[in-house]
Parts: C-alpha cells; sequence; structure tokens
C-alpha cells in the first residue's frame, strides 16, 4: 500500500513553479526529499498539507484522496516544521493539553513514555528547549496521536551530529513495524545516506529523480578525465567543473561510455545536488 | 469548534486581556467623561495586541496542521472577539450604573451611561467588527491596516453621535438630560444596537470564512 501518492502536482507562483511533482511512498519506508534551499521542498510539502492551494495535480494519503478527507487524514499525518515554533513561552503541558484534545485516537499512556525516552520534561517551556529537542516533541505529539504517516520539513538542519544521528536512529525504529512511514526534506544529504530507503530529488521546482536509493545513486557516475577528452563528451554531461587535473562531471550511467577510457565513480548524494545545481548555473 | 474555541482561550489570547475590561471599565467612573472612548480602549489595545500575539506564535500554520477546518478556525477565532467585546461592555455598564449613582446631579457634558447609550456602543463595535474581521481575513495576518480602518471608523461614529449630541436638542435631551428617564426608547435603542451589532458580526464572520478559504499559509 502507498503511505503518499503524488501525481502531477502543479502549483504556479510568479517567480517558481513546482511543475508535475509526482512521487510515491510505500508504506513503512522513509524517503529523504532533497534539494537545493529554495528547491520547492516546502512548497511540495505544504501542497501535502493542503496549507496552499495547488493548482492541480492529485494527492492520495493512505489510499485517501486528500482534499476530500482532509480532516480524517489530519488525525494520521504528524507533522512538523523544524525552522518554525509556536507557542514558544507556554510549556510543554500546556501546549500538549490543548493539542490532544483535537485527536480521536490520543493515547497519553505512550505519550509520556515518548517524553521519558526522549527525555522531555512536560514544565519546560518550548523556548527552553534545544532544537533537537523541539522536533522529538513534535515527534511525541505525533506518535501520541497515532500518526501513520510523518511529513517533516527540515527536521535535521540546525542539529548537532549527535542531536541527528539520535534522530536518524529515532526514525529507523519508528518504521521498524511497517506501520509508520516518514518523508523527510532536508539539505543534508548525509543524513540519508544513512536512513532512506527512498530518495526523491527536486530541483527548481521538478522532480529530477525519485527512486530507492541505491538504485538512484546507480543512475549517475561521477566521472574524471583531461581537460582535451571534456569536448568530446560535453553534450552528454549534466554539468562539469574543470580543474588543475582536467575536469570531473556527473553523467547519467546510461550515457556513460566503457570505451572513453574515464575514471568513473558512484557520486555521493551530495555530489548529484551540486552538479544539478551547477547546471542551472550553467544555462543561465 | 468547542476544541478550538478552548485552544484560542487558553493560548491565543493572554490572560491579561481578561482582565482589561475591568480596568478600562473602570474609567466609567470618571465624572462626566467621553465613555465612548471606554470601549474604544478595546479596539486601541486589545484588538492589534491578540493579532500580534497570533503572528509572533505562528498561530496561523499552528492552527492550520491541526484536523480542523478553516470554517471552524474563523468560528472560533471570532467567537473570542465577541466574548471579549460582551465582556468589555457589560463590565462597563455594571460601572456605569455605579457611576450614575456616585455622581446623582452631575451634568453631562457627553452622553450618560444610559441604556441608549450602550446601544450606541454596540452599534460602535458592530462598525468595528464588519471593517476589522472582513479586511483581517484577507491575509489572516495582516492586523495593522485593518485596525487602522476599523478604528477609524468607529471613532467617526462615536464622534459623529457627540457632535449631533450638542448641535441637535432632541438628541442632547435624550442622552443627556430628562429624556434619560424613558426607559422604553433607550431599551429600544438597546435592542436595534444589540441587533445590528449581531448581523454586522455576522456577515464579517461570513466574509472571513470567503476570504480565509483563499488564504495561502
Amino acid at each position: 500500500m502507498l503511505a503518499l501518492d503524488i501525481k502531477n502536482l502543479n502549483k504556479k507562483y510568479e517567480h517558481f513553479h513546482l511543475k508535475d511533482v509526482s512521487f510515491q511512498l510505500e508504506k513503512g519506508y522513509i524517503m529523504g526529499f532533497i534539494g537545493a534551499n529554495g528547491a520547492g521542498k516546502t512548497t511540495t510539502i505544504k501542497s501535502i498539507l493542503n496549507l496552499i492551494h495547488k493548482d492541480s495535480g492529485e494527492i492520495h494519503i493512505l489510499g485517501r484522496e486528500m482534499l476530500e478527507h482532509e480532516l480524517e487524514l489530519k488525525q494520521e499525518i504528524g507533522s512538523a516544521f523544524g525552522d518554525i515554533n509556536f507557542y514558544t513561552r507556554n510549556k510543554i503541558k500546556t501546549l500538549t493539553n490543548v493539542i490532544k484534545k483535537f485527536y480521536r485516537n490520543w493515547n497519553d499512556d505512550a505519550y509520556y513514555n515518548y517524553l521519558k525516552r526522549f527525555n522531555l520534561n512536560e514544565n519546560k517551556k518550548i523556548a527552553e528547549l534545544s532544537t533537537g529537542m523541539k522536533v522529538k516533541y513534535s515527534l511525541a505529539i505525533a506518535l501520541s496521536h497515532g500518526a501513520k504517516l510523518l511529513i517533516l520539513d527540515e527536521p535535521t538542519s540546525g542539529l548537532d551530529p549527535v542531536a541527528r544521528d539520535n534522530l536518524l536512529d529515532i526514525f529507523q525504529e519508528l518504521v521498524e513495524d511497517g506501520e509508520i512511514s516518514i518523508l523527510f526534506s532536508t539539505h543534508i544529504t548525509t543524513d540519508l545516506e544513512k536512513c532512506a530507503d527512498y530518495i526523491t530529488f527536486i530541483d527548481n521546482g521538478q522532480i529530477i529523480n525519485s527512486s530507492e536509493k541505491e538504485e538512484f545513486i546507480d543512475t549517475y557516475r561521477l566521472v574524471n578525465g583531461k581537460a582535451e577528452q571534456l569536448d568530446l563528451i560535453k553534450d552528454k554531461l549534466i554539468s562539469f567543473k574543470k580543474n588543475s587535473f582536467g575536469f570531473t562531471a556527473l553523467i547519467h550511467a546510461r550515457d556513460f561510455d566503457p570505451s572513453w577510457n574515464l575514471k568513473s565513480a558512484l557520486p555521493s548524494l551530495e555530489e548529484i545536488m551540486i552538479y544539478f545545481a551547477r547546471k542551472e548555473i550553467v544555462h543561465v | 469548534m468547542y476544541n478550538l474555541l478552548l485552544k484560542e482561550l487558553k493560548l491565543g489570547v493572554s490572560p491579561f486581556f481578561y482582565i482589561m475590561p475591568f480596568l478600562t471599565g473602570a474609567l466609567m467612573l470618571i465624572p462626566s467623561w467621553l465613555y465612548f472612548l471606554v470601549l474604544l480602549y478595546f479596539c486601541f489595545i486589545t484588538i492589534p495586541n491578540m493579532h500580534a500575539g497570533y503572528k509572533s506564535q505562528n498561530d496561523l500554520i499552528f492552527t492550520n496542521m491541526l484536523p480542523v477546518t478553516k470554517k471552524d478556525i474563523v468560528k472560533a477565532k471570532v467567537s473570542v472577539i465577541v466574548i471579549l467585546e460582551l465582556m468589555h461592555i457589560i463590565i462597563a455598564m455594571i460601572y456605569g450604573i455605579i457611576s450614575v449613582h456616585l455622581y446623582p446631579n452631575l451634568i453631562y457634558l457627553f452622553f450618560k451611561p444610559s441604556f441608549g447609550f450602550w446601544g450606541l456602543c454596540f452599534v460602535m463595535i458592530a462598525i468595528f467588527n464588519i471593517i476589522f474581521i472582513s479586511m483581517y481575513y484577507k491575509t489572516a495576518y495582516k492586523y495593522g491596516a485593518a485596525s487602522i480602518v476599523s478604528i477609524t471608523a468607529a471613532i467617526l461614529f462615536a464622534g459623529g453621535a457627540e457632535w449631533l449630541g450638542i448641535q441637535n436638542s432632541f438628541v442632547s435631551d435624550l442622552f443627556k438630560g430628562n429624556g434619560t428617564d424613558q426607559l422604553g426608547t433607550h431599551l429600544f435603542i438597546l435592542i436595534t444596537g444589540i441587533v445590528i451589532f449581531a448581523i454586522c458580526t455576522f456577515i464579517a464572520y461570513r466574509i472571513a470564512i470567503k476570504r480565509f478559504e483563499k488564504v495561502e499559509i
């Protein structure tokens, strides 16, 4: 079953256009949603949550159409925006007491278990929590109301490496039973190398690739060659960087010809992101 | 909807704004003052501050992530405004009764706190609501322009009414002189004021829902 199914999502702004965004997330898996700042990650997430009105396209969550079943689906979605804080001068206790009333399946025992596990003191104010603690609080809320799909916008940005690692471990534990699915956006690609099952890459409002992690990386090759070789293959490259030894470039694996006699390697996610960003700069 | 109202009363409104009616209401004890101002303080202080709070606490996105309809969000927020307005008016009325008994032989420069006067206050707040609420929900965060326009309109109404009280002997007698004893007329003005208040607030609420549905968060 699909936890999330997005088809041909379009949203046009004056200076930005989300073009035919489509991707699917299987139930019980973690999908990393990557892209540079301003690539359209938050716009996509806001469209999924119906915080902004899409121009066209279909969004199905847990098999149901989002617009038609918004209220019941919101009962089953947990969301967090890493960089937005709410009611920071209120205590955790006060905020939870207000929030929990909105959820039919709220489970107090589960909530206190998560508070304990995440080391959250309910008498602390939101402003007193570290960035990582705030994300954990959002998770505790989502999990206590029985959310089946977690949609997290940049939950790891601003976290130190230890807190990030800790959070990613939690993500992995959550999906273990196959009930919970996670979509999280990030520009920190090492997060995904650690815990994502699927990767969706958005660039300038368009989905470049969405697939299983190994397959995603295997779609591309990073090649090194001498300056004189560059002209021969320039057209096939996604983008390239010149250096004193020659050049380094990203290319689609299907376009790569072993007879070129170039050194090739699998790129990292970061390299894929960077070379796609360069492509735009060159074209502009 | 009930949960949303509870959320607004607990999180959205600072406890200070529940005490405000008792403070501004006490201004009714100033003899022969311009009593429209007592309720205008609600428009000057409570409304902009409350909405600034929503903005700084990211209430818009917080509330929209909850499993609630946009219609209910507006309904709860408008209800809170109405609850606070009624608190201000009723508490000011009580102070008004005390004031009238404290100074039985006072000559009023401005309107005396009679039932008719409170009817006019309801109309003033009705004008404020229809402008503020409908303008605010165009964006659901820009409270500045909506406050300026609605406050100006409310002041114009109050100023116009007081001006009539000086220019026109009938109005002057009704609201400051012997006419204040005509309980029937005054109750009629009060009830008319309440009806206008209810109609205007309801229209504002309907416009707000339509506009808020289009707001991108």
